[in-house]
């Protein structure tokens, strides 16, 4: 199951947690990077999709921003939403 | 009369084919426009041998397959031999060798398509392969409404002239990769307007930097489980935002 983007990045060990937790929804969801760095760019990421690949292969440490990005284009790509149309 | 645009292209000759390929993948906006313009090029090129349709076949491997003909009798023989799974382009794509057919009256393969070709009034086929790297499958397939169309001087012309089309198709195949999936395109680059907007004038009203006003579109959605982009148009809007999501949910009120 993806991980929300609750866990706390400030935190060394947050941020170790919420990089793990995306990379294993990555694995989990089946969709391909181009698809996500898409919807990512598409919500206000600011990185390309070399380092969203490293990031999601946990190769790469990104801003605390990007991370709380990736992680809301994870959950809005997996999860019904309020507010979507049925 | 021809309308003005075969007008122009009739006045084409061999030598700037290549050149016209070339601005087709500069000027089309999508994969499916550049293979249209290929086709109008390709039928262009054969002009003088009386009216030819062309059609492009291009097979990407778990990809969906793309036709584009210069008319809509050409895009229904090409369908027909998808539907029927045989027919001298569909050999030519899928073997990748050249199929020419001098009249279909006497031809004895592929009989059911052949069939369907002579009543739209084709009477000779030549289609062949159009190299376009591992991945990818691709044929041109050239339908006259006279016997013997395609004669030894055509074959060369075509041949020539697939493979010019061979280096411009396997760019644009690089440049529209994306192009499967046109609408997430679109609707990222919509959302990305829309955020974008949202985070300049939050950045305005708090003066802050793009993170922070990110951190804030960010802290919204989470909180009441919306989207993201539904919120930066709330905020577009001048609709509030829950008490407590302005400045990175700290917990101070808005403006």
């Amino acid at each position: 199951m993806c991980p929300d983007s609750n866990q706390e990045p400030s935190r060394p060990d947050g941020k170790v947690k919420q990089r793990r937790g995306a990379a294993q929804c990555f694995r989990d969801i089946d969709l391909p990077l181009a698809r996500v760095w898409t919807y990512y760019f598409g919500i206000g990421g600011g990185m390309d999709e070399v380092s969203l690949d490293a990031y999601l292969h946990e190769a790469l440490d990104i801003p605390s921003a990007q991370m709380d990005l990736v992680a809301t284009a994870l959950t809005e790509l997996t999860r019904p939403m309020e507010g979507d149309r049925p | 009369m021809r309308s003005k645009d075969r007008g122009l292209m009739a006045q084409d000759t061999k030598l700037t084919t290549a050149d016209r390929m070339q601005d087709l993948l500069l000027e089309s906006s999508g994969f499916s426009e550049f293979l249209l313009g290929l086709a109008t090029v390709s039928a262009a090129a054969l002009a003088n041998k009386g009216t030819i349709w062309c059609t492009i076949t291009v097979e990407r491997n778990g990809g969906p397959i793309t036709f584009a003909a210069s008319s809509a009798e050409g895009l229904r023989l090409d369908e027909r031999q998808y539907a029927l799974k045989d027919g001298p382009c569909l050999t030519a794509v899928r073997q990748q060798r050249l199929v020419s057919i001098p009249d279909l009256r006497s031809e004895e393969r592929w009989s059911d398509s052949l069939q369907a070709a002579l009543d739209e009034g084709v009477r000779s086929v030549l289609a062949l392969p159009v190299p376009a790297g591992a991945q990818v499958r691709a044929g041109l397939s050239c339908y006259a409404g006279t016997a013997g169309a395609f004669d030894e001087e055509s074959v060369a012309l075509m041949e020539q002239h697939v493979a010019s089309m061979s280096r411009v198709l396997q760019i644009a195949l690089r440049l529209h990769r994306a192009d499967r999936h046109p609408e997430h395109l679109r609707d990222a680059l919509k959302s990305r307007a829309a955020v974008d907007a949202a985070v300049s004038l939050l950045m305005l009203q708090s003066r802050s930097g793009r993170d922070g006003a990110l951190d804030v579109l960010h802290t919204a959605a989470k909180s009441t489980n919306r989207r993201l982009q539904d919120i930066a148009d709330d905020i577009m809007q001048g609709i509030e935002l829950p008490a407590g999501n302005r400045n990175g949910g700290q917990g101070v009120p808005g403006q």
